[in-house]
């Protein structure tokens, strides 16, 4: 499977936040994009799940058109963890995750034990089991964002989207977070701040600057004190860390 | 199928509560069909509800006053219906309308349509039809419902103003559209200098079910029953509302142009309430919360309970 963008451009008012973006990639892996605050990592994925509307370009995916796709046909097979996790009414966990299962449904449709089931096995992955009748509102931001995982794993997706998922969470959940998407096994395409967790769990890797693609590659090959310092306008030491044999930065001013 | 006790116990919670609410439902009827400024007994209640509904088969009401049956039927039982329908319509639309603009504050007045009703009515009663025949109290509903609709609209067009409908821009012109509205009502009122007429706008705009009647109630009761169902069958896409923009459509559904039909449903059906019942506050802000509270956010369950128990008031 593959996720080809051809020629995107998005508009967010009048100021063009991509410009003339193509790439083309493998969605059998671990996709990291990498980039400063406003680059337009986030407005990339949000235009691939039919968030924004582009002013111009295709997206595809497996061969299907996106653009021109009805979005609960595309919210089938892709499944998104975004950063907007505010409410303002409260539902447990369970209904929470339940909600997953709506591309699936028709408008009348009630949910069937099968549903209950996919259900349960998205929340005992996540290690939910026992908070499936809390209330969304009362847990944690770890919690949430993990509740947040088992509704897309109860959508069953072909495809993954998170936008920044450690955003707000302590270094233990940040770990969990991206071993629990690592071991789901299917493709990833993943924007973070982080540069060492884009190294130890990424396979390929995008750099986006100013609503393009700078550079790509593995980690090996794509990390470089330029590339850093273009990026992000800081000075970066680069080395192999001796105790995990992974790369490793060091940065300063 | 649910492996765990806790909610188990919480559905039995649930469905012995409900059964409950029947019981005091049915009672609640009863009561107040009896009670009030000639208190009638129960059973003579019951006599004459037999009688009516069979259409004289049952029941006997040879030894019961003929005034009597007369303050049954013709004030108290359309009093009780359309307070029911009434409480329906409120607390459905406000479980609606919270949902479509995700704010926990919104009520079915949020947009306006409180003070377009206010408006249309205070025209009616000032200007022109304001004496007390029949004729003129269905004018000072209807002109009520046009006014409710003309807020709706003018809101719905305000929120389109710059491109996509956010839940933010329809209150902020929901606001903007009351306060207009409510003033030109108060400068109908300071210009006419009528007494008698700012008297009956401010009944009006209290609220009553006193001028229930027979003729009435159909209209109500079908459009409220209708509506109420269409909203029940919606439950997926309501419960993806309270999720916002972003989280609908990675769900596949785009909120758009459902938040657009069903304000336009939930408005429709408010007009109509108070245009026939005046301004009745607070059910529709406070009985989808009290639900909530009971049932949970799931619009499966909360739109038909938020409708039972709103019939309540």
């Amino acid at each position: 499977m593959s996720l080809d963008i051809q020629n995107l451009h998005v508009k967010l008012g009048k100021k063009e936040i991509i410009h003339d973006l193509s790439l083309s990639m493998n969605t059998n892996q671990f996709v990291g994009i990498i980039g400063a605050n406003g680059s337009g990592k986030s407005t990339l994925l949000k235009t691939i799940y039919k968030s924004l509307t582009p002013a111009k370009g295709r997206i595809y995916f497996d061969g299907l058109d996106i653009l021109h796709t009805p979005a609960k046909k595309v919210s089938q097979k892709l499944g998104v963890v975004g950063q907007f996790n505010e409410l303002s009414f409260d539902f447990t966990v369970f209904q929470m995750v339940l909600l997953g299962r709506t591309p699936h449904k028709k408008l009348l449709e009630s949910d069937t034990k099968e549903d209950f089931a996919i259900v349960e096995q998205a929340l005992a992955k996540m290690g939910l089991t026992s908070f499936k009748n809390e209330s969304f509102l009362s847990l944690s931001g770890g919690e949430k964002q993990r509740v947040i995982l088992a509704r897309v794993l109860a959508k069953q997706p072909e495809f993954m989207i998170l936008d920044e998922p450690t955003n707000h969470l302590d270094i233990r959940y940040q770990l969990e977070m991206m071993e629990s998407v690592k071991k789901l096994g299917i493709g990833v395409l993943v924007a973070l701040h982080d540069l060492q967790l884009a190294a130890n769990y990424c396979d390929y890797l995008y750099a986006m600057k100013d609503g393009a693609i700078v550079a790509f590659g593995t980690p090996e090959n794509l990390f470089t004190q330029d590339l850093i310092e273009d990026l992000y306008g800081i000075k970066c030491s680069i080395y192999k860390n001796p105790m995990t044999d992974k790369i490793a930065f060091h940065y300063y001013l | 199928m649910f492996s765990s006790k806790k909610w188990i116990q919480k559905s039995y919670y649930q469905i012995a509560l409900t059964f409950f609410l029947v019981i005091f439902f049915v009672f609640s009827i009863v009561f107040s069909l009896g009670s009030g400024q000639a208190e009638i007994s129960l059973i003579d209640v019951f006599q004459i509800l037999l009688y009516k509904f069979s259409g004289g088969v049952l029941g006997n009401i040879a030894d019961i006053e003929q005034a009597v049956v007369n303050i049954i039927w013709f004030v108290r039982t359309p009093r009780v219906l359309m307070s029911i329908f009434v409480g329906l319509g409120l607390a459905t639309s406000g479980a609606i309308m919270q949902a479509v603009v995700q704010n926990p504050l919104a009520d079915p007045y949020i947009l306006g349509i409180s003070s377009g009703a206010s408006l249309g009515a205070t025209f009616a009663i000032m200007i022109g039809f304001g004496s007390a025949s029949i004729f003129s109290q269905l004018n000072l509903s209807l002109s009520a419902f046009i006014g409710a609709l003309l807020a709706t609209f003018c809101v719905l067009f305000l929120s389109n103003i710059g491109g996509r409908m956010t839940s933010t821009k329809l209150v902020l012109s929901g606001t903007i559209i009351n306060s207009i509205f409510s003033s030109f009502s108060s400068l109908i009122i300071y210009l006419a200098d009528d007494a008698e007429g700012i008297k009956s706008v401010t009944f009006w705009s209290m609220g009553s079910l006193a001028s229930a009647s027979w003729s009435k109630l159909p209209l109500l009761i079908v459009v409220t029953l209708v509506i109420s169902v269409f909203f029940a069958s919606q439950f997926r896409i309501l419960n993806t509302m309270l999720l916002g923009d972003e989280a609908a459509v990675t769900l596949g559904i785009s909120l758009g142009k459902y938040r657009r039909i069903y304000m336009i449903i939930a408005s429709l059906l408010t007009g109509l309430i108070v245009a026939n019942s005046g301004m009745i506050g607070f059910v529709g802000l406070i009985i989808p919360h009290i639900v909530r509270g009971i049932y949970g956010s799931d619009h499966k369950k909360l739109v038909p309970m938020c409708g039972f128990i709103g019939a309540f008031f």
